[in-house]
């Protein structure tokens, strides 16, 4: 599987300059390592840290998805500090253990259980006894490196690496979905279900974070739905890895290291162009041919273009958010005419400022890219560049109303819109719904209503 | 035998002595204020969040700058719902953003650096908190030091926090944190402008959701100057001046009873407690303070003008919701504040539980419990859910933590935290905790719960 990006020889990017950070989109790293742990069956959450470095998480979980996020801390104090967090991890283990009796306990550890130096690998292995069948996963994930994004990469690599074994071929290709809506996994299973082919989801949300409410009772604090430690143990023998974010494939990296699952980290399956490369990317690695449903889908997405151009056609847009969303995004917005004036990203990834660049030289675009940097910084060169709409999760309601400009909100939290999380951006569909999304934001906005009868 | 053990902690069975089945005969209060068990799934947050989240952060015109990596920042910023007439502290979410480099070399130049370039951006801000976070703590930034020299450089107050997660055992301590930092390195800083006979704070008045903008005028009607609000909607220049009032009433006695009695200790201003959630308690807190100005006519007037207009609409409230049952899950004081409010409804609470409750929380809860009310302290999920689905009331109250889990089970809910629609205090606020409940409770909603599809 070779890359399809080539990097343009020098790319100039926007980095922070200031100490301060003014609105930063981006959270540490146990944010992610606790989404990525909630996509597995059965397994509890549980941060080695203060009691804040649950609950905060937990909050943002709860107000993006509106459902319960239960997570369990080691409730580390002074003493901690002094002595280590040792007893308090171990305890919290057998506590979660005999309460809950969960498949799994999926540790992140956090700035403080980093400074003072647990050994948690260590911990872990012997809070278990011999023959134990839960399984636990020690993933190292210290608040002051990286971001929510780098927490979920080693979250889920550790998922891997500890469950993963080689056995018979199993047919699959493993999807590892990074932070995306349940929405958005719902509507790949689509595409490969119209494909038939089978897959593994490194993690999958997709229930677990919007459940049902079923007659005659539920379970919240251990929802049905993720997937199965077998499934993530099978991983192993997949026809290959796609990574709808790249910034979470450390685990492809590791299933190819060790087993020589092939792995292809493409963009994410946003607009025409991503999204074909998605399904070729699928063929490839499983012989399935493309079904006349999925061409259908995808011609509706191109019938979708066609009928908003004019509306479309060089409106700035400007786009923050994870580095595959955005990166994803500004090539569609491109595809559908627009002009995307500024790209900015909070977590830095190498392909980021190289994807953009593509586009801008594909579609003699000039895209600003901001990249390490925080929404103060964005909002400036939001300024600057113009955009007559902004496409970011509800950290961009400020910016959005000050430029007096539509926000479209993706990503994660969007807490101030309901059922943003449902829908899906990606693939030919979602795609469509993110259009529809955008063109009905410009055309409700100061968009005369007279244009509009015909 | 008061204390209970539910099913799910027969594993952890020492939280038996914080679960109590109130008996009059024999007042027992629930073990509190001790650590956590580790790994009960809590719902407690840490001392930082009590310290920037609930006591400093509502000061509009402060720089609120959090020392230490992204995510306590991030996790502060907007959040609770703390208004005010202007933006900056809502707005903005300032923060050292510490990497594994400062965690090596400490952060103490990016400290520096990152408060004098805050006040450069926004030179409105009158003062800059600076609050540290766990890793700061363990990497020893002598984050004093740094903020004086930091002052010293841009002329306005820079005033460190030590408000580090791990303090503790829970949010309360940071209140007693912040509580203690105000008082010792603001209040008496400055004199008010002019005094009158009749000055007063209101402490521990949040302004969530306009709480304070409906309590205020309350005072003002009766002829009572309000000083400060500590610290809602307050400008960090309302907090110099405090010593100055010749009254402090204390509505959130749990977070900021502290500073009313370092007041007293220091400058001999007397304080009293008042809850201004409910008609009755409220009326009583404007009889207290009119009692206390020899305002006493001037608080009857108000108070009868109040139920003329609001008195009909909590009736009306009552008719549709006498005889319901609920739970509240606070984080202390709300819990035993609104259970006089409830009955007022014809609501009985049969659970109780708070979060950072101390023994005083208890002792008030007690007093307005009947028997065989149930009292938690620092509830987990897992008594929650158990306790929802045995005692089945007819609506919980608690904060977005627990909503979802609390709808999947079928059961009515509302965010006591920062409300649904409030504001709730005062007589004008009782009138839209009570609509709250109306519509959480006679949604037609629940009626689909148990409503399986089915082929007849």
């Amino acid at each position: 599987m070779t890359l399809m990006n080539e990097s343009p020889a020098s790319i100039k990017t926007v980095r922070k300059t200031r100490s301060v950070t003014i609105n930063p989109p981006k959270m540490c790293q146990p944010m992610g390592a606790i989404l990525a742990y909630m996509g597995v069956h059965g397994c509890v959450p549980l941060v080695h840290g203060s009691q804040g470095c649950s609950t905060y998480p937990r909050y943002n979980i709860a107000r993006h998805f509106r459902e319960s996020a239960e997570v369990a801390v080691s409730s580390l104090a002074e003493d901690a500090a002094v002595y280590g967090g040792a007893k308090n991890l171990t305890e919290a283990i057998k506590n979660v253990k005999s309460r809950l009796n969960p498949a799994a306990i999926g540790i992140c550890t956090t700035c403080m259980s980093e400074t003072i130096g647990d050994d948690v690998k260590l911990i872990s292995k012997n809070a278990l006894t011999p023959g134990d069948a839960m399984r636990i996963f020690p993933a190292s994930t210290p608040s002051y490196v990286g971001t929510h994004l780098t927490g979920y990469d080693n979250a889920l690599r550790t998922l891997v690496e500890t469950l993963a074994v080689k056995g018979e071929p199993n047919n699959k290709i493993n999807i590892i979905t990074g932070i995306i809506n349940p929405g958005d996994i719902r509507e790949i299973k689509n595409m490969l279900r119209l494909m038939n082919v089978q897959s593994i989801f490194l993690s999958d949300i997709s229930e677990t974070l919007d459940t049902p409410i079923l007659p005659g009772g539920h379970k919240p604090v251990l929802p049905d739905g993720g997937t199965s430690l077998s499934d993530i143990a099978d991983s192993a023998n997949s026809l290959g890895t796609l990574a709808i974010c790249r910034s979470a494939g450390s685990a492809a990296t590791s299933l190819m290291k060790k087993f020589n699952v092939p792995y292809a980290p493409d963009p994410a399956p946003i607009g025409v162009i991503n999204t074909d490369r998605f399904v070729q990317n699928i063929c490839k690695l499983s012989g399935a041919m493309i079904p006349d449903e999925i061409i259908k889908e995808r011609g509706r997405l191109i019938d979708s273009l066609v009928d908003v151009h004019h509306y479309m056609y060089g409106k700035k847009v400007a786009i923050f958010g994870d580095p595959d969303l955005v990166s994803a995004i500004v090539r569609f917005c491109a595809e559908a005419g627009m002009n995307p004036t500024v790209a900015m990203t909070a977590t830095k990834h190498k392909d980021f400022a190289p994807d953009i660049k593509a586009v801008n030289t594909e579609y003699k675009t000039d895209t600003q890219i901001l990249e390490g940097t925080d929404l103060y910084e964005f909002h400036e060169v939001v300024k600057t560049h113009g955009a007559e709409l902004i496409l970011g999760n509800s950290k961009g309601k400020d910016i959005a109303d000050d430029e007096g400009v539509p926000l479209v909100r993706f990503g994660f939290p969007v807490y101030d819109r309901v059922g943003v999380y449902r829908y899906s951006i990606m693939g030919y569909n979602g795609s469509i719904y993110l259009l529809d999304q955008m063109t009905n934001a410009i055309l409700g906005h100061k968009y005369d209503p007279n244009k509009l009868h015909q | 035998m008061t204390t209970i053990l539910p099913e799910c902690d027969i594993p952890i069975p020492q939280r038996k002595p914080h679960i109590v089945c109130h008996d009059p005969e024999n007042i027992v209060l629930p073990m509190c204020n001790v650590q956590t068990v580790p790994g009960d799934m809590t719902e407690r947050g840490c001392t930082f969040a009590g310290c920037r989240g609930v006591v400093g952060g509502p000061v509009k015109d402060a720089i609120q700058l959090v020392h230490g990596p992204i995510g306590c920042a991030y996790y502060t910023w907007g959040t609770r719902r703390n208004l005010s007439d202007t933006k900056l502290h809502r707005k903005y979410c300032f923060s050292t953003d510490l990497t594994e480099e400062s965690v090596i070399y400490g952060g103490a130049k990016k400290l520096l650096n990152s408060i004098i370039e805050s006040h450069e951006l926004f030179p409105e801000g009158k003062a800059v908190f600076v609050y540290s976070t766990c890793v700061v703590g363990l990497i020893g930034d002598d984050t004093d030091s740094i903020c004086k020299q930091a002052q010293e450089k841009i002329g306005i107050p820079v005033i460190p926090f030590h408000c580090e997660g791990f303090r503790g055992v829970s949010q309360s301590l940071g209140h007693h944190i912040a509580n203690r930092t105000l008082f010792e390195k603001v209040v008496g800083t400055a004199e008010p402008q002019e005094t009158t006979p009749y000055d007063m704070c209101i402490v521990g008045e949040f302004n969530i959701d306009g709480d304070a903008w409906i309590v205020k005028p309350l005072f003002e009607r009766m002829g009572v100057r309000v000083l400060s609000v500590f610290t809602g909607n307050a400008s960090y220049d309302d907090i110099p001046p405090m010593h100055r009032a010749k009254l402090n009433i204390v509505q959130c006695q749990r977070s900021s009873t502290y500073i009313a009695k370092m007041i007293q200790e220091k400058y001999g201003v007397p304080y009293i407690n008042v809850s201004l959630f409910g008609m009755e308690q409220t009326a009583q807190a404007l009889r207290d303070v009119g009692k206390f100005f020899h305002l006493e006519e001037n608080a009857e007037k108000v108070i009868a003008e109040e139920l003329a207009k609001y008195q009909p609409l909590i009736d009306h409230y009552r008719n549709k919701l006498d005889g319901k049952k609920c739970f509240i899950y606070q984080g202390a004081p709300r819990a035993w504040h609104w259970m006089g409010p409830m009955r007022e409804l014809g609501i009985e609470t049969i659970l109780t539980a708070t979060t950072f409750g101390h023994k005083d929380d208890y002792e008030k809860i007690m007093e307005k419990a009947k028997p065989g009310h149930i009292c938690i302290d620092n509830p987990n999920a897992l008594e929650i859910e158990e306790y929802l689905v045995k005692m089945k009331p007819d609506f919980f109250i608690g904060g977005l933590k627990e909503k979802y889990l609390t709808y999947k089970l079928g059961i009515p809910f509302i965010n006591g935290h920062s409300y649904e629609e409030g504001p709730y205090a005062g007589f004008e606020g009782f009138v839209n905790f009570a609509k709250d409940i109306d519509v959480a409770v006679n949604s037609p909603v629940w009626k689909f719960i148990n409503h399986p599809l089915e082929v007849r």
